[in-house]
């Protein structure tokens, strides 16, 4: 086989010198002539009734275009997972920030002048904002379809739980928390829309999805799919918080069609922090039965999702979070019992890790607990009980190939694990390390939207190759990635190769870029297709030099006769000849769909094609006077199948840890409990790790060349992320002692922890 | 309204400006400088970072009419694709971004750190950038493209000595 020339290089982002000069373009920065600026007038009550709105001043302001509320939509609400928001609220609103009303004006301070002339009356009720009060009877309903506020319980049982406790030497019950984080991504949400003189209403926004952000903007707009067309622009990072569709879209898309002009909202930085869909918090108890040798028997876990106002993407999240504690270490019997509860808060979504850092943190913090009380070292424990390839979990993950023990084999030795010191510690600062792992998917098939990717590539006469994928990019390097694969197999340099993404009425449709699925999913049908294709001009040129196609190669542009090289053709002369060119266009196109199984509503099934592993070392001093927790190095050893370009394998990697450190430490969406007003709305609030932040970092690939991965790679967006906040949580308890149990771990619970007295 | 006059990049440019709007929104609104960015329009974030008279400043902390007669510098006058400048290099090639919103500021408080301080140490460069927020890289490929830019520049100067001499 010929060595590769394109995958596995150290290969540039092809957006790089757009970036790097701040040209490239985001959803704000395009200039729509007769461009109107949208504002979206939101609730200040966190549970109130609307009497009545009164738009009458608010039109009477010079410059107003149109002031809307939500009689004047057609009042349809998004598809969702459970239908049960409108864009903007027509009965009551159920959040502080919840969408009321909308302004579309020539200017941004005409359209927030307007916003206060908007008289609304509201008949305030009562507000619960703690999921297990939303649980009580007598406690306010905020959807008066769901009894006491439960938006729906989901079971998941697997194999024999009860025989499998009655069979373990010892049984362990702990209970941790977590908290809500919003994503934070630098551009804050930004969606410009119009109608054209087609009558198509084409949509601008920063997606990792734009087919869901079609699917959801036709449905509230009542319109068909086909007269909404989501537009190419670059997204300032997504982390799952553009994964399905985000509401702003929908209210842009209904202003621009009521007031016939382009219209664009941007998020001001505090809608950004205090309305998108954010990370959910979890109550999770956790029983664990073990053989004295440390042999896992069954996993009972037990959570209570706080969803927030609204349903948006929570029962998928819980799902995961089920498939990923059933999955993590061999477990034969294992079962799940989740309340995903509404409360009057700003509402969870996807982000990274989608519900599996909330269940890792509670896994891996038990499983040092049990190491110790049985004396097994927690690094023995954890190979013990390890995945390996071939494996099949309790839920129906089927393990073609797992690096986890070379993993934890890398990370033990890195962070010199054996030589640690134990027991008791002495002095101010001490020092501790822990160990955590996750098993995470590359492609999910759990929506009814179906699991598939698919690639068109388009060559032209001059040689050059356009690749149309459907999926977005947030700044992932996806796009980058997909083009090194079409240049790898055809031979033909990165600069000879655009890529159009994400727009819906060119590209072919893609479920979208979430659940680490693009490198692998559209990676495939990236090669797919562009074997396709070389097979095309390979056949072309055959028949244009007189010899067989098995004696052609391609190198660089050009087909070359294998027995005398001088005899040639360029690509743009064999898609001149061949038959299958229609208007000097030769195209090839690819529909992959993984094999992988729909997951059923018992949640078993084999989501995906190929399992990511990861195991991640964390080495903290802990000043015992002050309780402070310093991160001195992370290490990291992840099974990505094969690292397709290692920058930007890494740079997931380091992005996934400072998010991951600082969902450990500092990040928390903080709710004011009497007002259900958000304290933490802004990113001075919010404690986002900075370069001053960040520990010494030792990244190492595992590659275990997936069969069904492109080139053997598997996803490596989300699980750099999922243990990082346990591998923390078990090194402060190494250092001094004490077991966090709730995220996220704050000094003054260390403080308190070591001087008691002082509580 | 006052009509303000200002160079950008070394090219004067002239606009209405808003007693109270910021020199942020004017650069992106009035001038269409869309290459600063705003992250926040609070000072958190460091996106709509801009060097004044060369000092890297907030530009969503200082009025327009602040700016009159100024000389700024964006991340889009650094350099040219056949020319670049040595923080762009080796941001490309440390591949020291992703979404790339942070970045055009990230690279001005960059160069302003050394253009004071052309050999800063890792500890220097990671209190220069702190201004900055980035999400979604970890910072890391960011601190090495700086350290690496600042070894370009001297290589640089170093040869530009040589050939003097």
């Amino acid at each position: 086989m010929e060595p590769l020339k394109y995958i596995g290089k150290r290969i540039p982002e092809i957006y790089a010198w757009a970036k790097v000069t701040g040209e490239a373009p985001f959803t704000d920065d395009l200039r729509l002539p007769g461009l109107l600026f949208g504002k979206i007038l939101r609730s200040p009550h966190a549970h109130a009734r609307i009497r009545s709105i009164n738009t009458s001043r608010a039109l009477e302001l010079p410059g107003v275009v149109t002031v809307m509320t939500g009689t004047d939509t057609p009042g349809i609400k998004y598809v969702a997972q459970i239908s049960d928001m409108y864009p903007l609220a027509i009965d009551k609103v159920r959040y502080v920030g919840d969408p009321v009303a909308a302004v579309a004006a020539e200017t941004e301070e005409i359209a927030e002048e307007a916003l206060a002339l908007i008289e609304v009356d509201y008949e305030p009720l009562p507000a619960v904002f703690d999921p297990c009060e939303a649980l009580l009877d007598g406690a306010p309903l905020i959807h008066e379809d769901r009894i006491n506020n439960l938006v729906l319980n989901m079971k998941r049982d697997f194999g024999n739980v009860d025989e499998g406790f009655a069979q373990s030497d010892r049984v362990f019950e702990d209970q941790f928390s977590t908290q809500a984080v919003p994503h934070c991504n630098m551009e804050p949400r930004s969606s410009a829309a119009w109608k054209n003189p087609d009558g198509v209403l084409q949509i601008w926004t920063g997606t990792q999805s734009p087919y869901f952000v079609r699917k959801e903007v036709a449905h509230v707009c009542n319109l068909p799919i086909s007269s909404v067309q989501v537009m190419e622009v670059h997204c300032g990072g997504g982390f799952g918080s553009r994964s399905k569709y985000c509401e702003d879209e929908g209210v842009t898309a209904l202003l621009a069609i009521r007031s016939g002009r382009p219209v664009r909202i941007t998020f001001t930085r505090e809608e950004e922090m205090t309305t998108t869909r954010i990370r959910h918090p979890f109550i999770l108890r956790i029983k664990t039965g073990v053989k004295l040798d440390g042999t896992l028997m069954a996993r009972e876990m037990q959570v209570i999702v706080d969803k927030g106002a609204y349903c948006h993407y929570g029962p998928a999240v819980t799902g995961y979070a089920a498939g990923t504690a059933a999955s993590s270490y061999r477990i034969p019997h294992f079962r799940f019992n989740g309340d995903i509860v509404y409360t009057n808060k700003q509402a969870g979504g996807p982000f990274r890790g989608f519900g599996a850092p909330q269940a890792i943190f509670a896994i891996e913090s038990q499983l040092d607990e049990i190491a110790e009380v049985l004396g097994i070292d927690p690094l023995e424990l954890r190979v013990k009980n390890a995945n390996r390839s071939g494996d099949l979990t309790p839920c129906g993950w089927a393990i073609t190939t797992c690096g986890l023990e070379e993993c934890l084999e890398k990370v033990s030795q890195a962070i010199n694990w054996k030589e640690r010191q134990k027991g008791p510690k002495e002095g101010r600062y001490r020092q501790g390390k822990g160990l955590a792992t996750a098993i995470h998917v590359s492609g999910s098939n759990v929506f009814p939207d179906g699991e598939f990717s698919a690639i068109e590539l388009k060559m032209f006469i001059d040689g050059r190759v356009s690749v149309y994928k459907g999926s977005g990019d947030t700044g992932t390097w996806a796009n980058t990635v997909i083009t090194q694969i079409v240049a790898e197999e055809l031979q033909l340099p990165m600069e000879s190769i655009r890529l159009i993404s994400m727009d819906t009425e060119t590209t072919p449709q893609s479920l979208g870029s979430f659940a680490s699925r693009v490198a692998f999913e559209d990676g495939n049908a990236a090669k797919m297709a562009a074997a396709q294709l070389k097979t095309f001009l390979l056949e072309s040129a055959a028949a244009a030099l007189q010899v067989s196609m098995d004696a052609l190669f391609l190198q660089d542009g050009m087909i070359v006769y294998r027995e005398d090289p001088s005899k040639t053709l360029s690509y743009g002369d064999s898609v001149f000849r061949s038959p299958r060119t229609v208007g000097h266009i030769l195209t090839s196109a690819y529909h992959y769909v993984p094999p992988t199984v729909r997951l059923t509503p018992k949640g078993y099934a084999n989501v995906s094609a190929a399992y990511a592993f990861s195991a991640q070392g964390a080495e903290v001093v802990v000043d015992t006077q002050t309780g402070e927790i310093q991160v001195k190095r992370l290490v990291v050893a992840q099974d990505v199948g094969k690292a397709l370009n290692p920058i930007a394998v890494e740079g997931q990697i380091e992005g996934a840890l400072a998010q991951g450190m600082g969902y450990a430490l500092t990040e928390e969406l903080i709710v004011d409990r009497t007002t259900g007003k958000v304290i933490t709305d802004c990113l001075d609030r919010i404690m986002l790790p900075t370069a001053m932040d960040i520990p010494d970092e030792s990244i190492f690939l595992v590659e275990t060349q997936d069969p069904e991965g492109p080139y053997g790679a598997k996803g490596v967006g989300e699980i750099g992320l999922n243990p990082t906040a346990a591998a923390i949580a078990n090194a402060i308890y190494d250092a001094v002692g004490f077991r966090p149990h709730k995220l996220p771990i704050k000094a003054e619970e260390v403080y308190f922890f070591l001087h008691p007295e002082k509580r | 309204m006052k009509h303000i006059r200002l160079q950008i990049n070394g090219v004067w440019r002239t606009g209405w400006a808003n007693p109270g709007q910021t020199l942020l929104d004017f650069l992106r609104e009035e001038l269409n400088c869309t290459e600063v960015k705003k992250g926040c329009g609070k000072g958190d974030c460091g996106a709509c970072t801009v060097i004044m008279n060369g000092i890297s400043i907030d530009s969503c902390l200082t009025l327009a009419l602040q700016a009159e007669g100024a000389e700024i510098i964006t991340a889009k006058g650094l350099g040219t694709k056949d020319n670049p400048h040595p923080l762009q290099e080796a941001f490309i090639e440390k591949g020291a971004f992703q979404c790339g919103f942070c970045t055009p500021g990230m690279i001005l408080s960059a160069k302003a750190l050394l253009d004071k301080n052309p050999k800063p140490n890792r500890e220097e460069i990671r209190r220069g950038l702190s201004g900055n927020i980035c999400r979604c890289t970890g910072y890391r490929k960011i601190e090495e493209a700086v350290a690496s830019a600042s070894e370009r520049s001297s290589n640089q100067s170093d040869d530009r000595e040589l050939k003097d001499q």
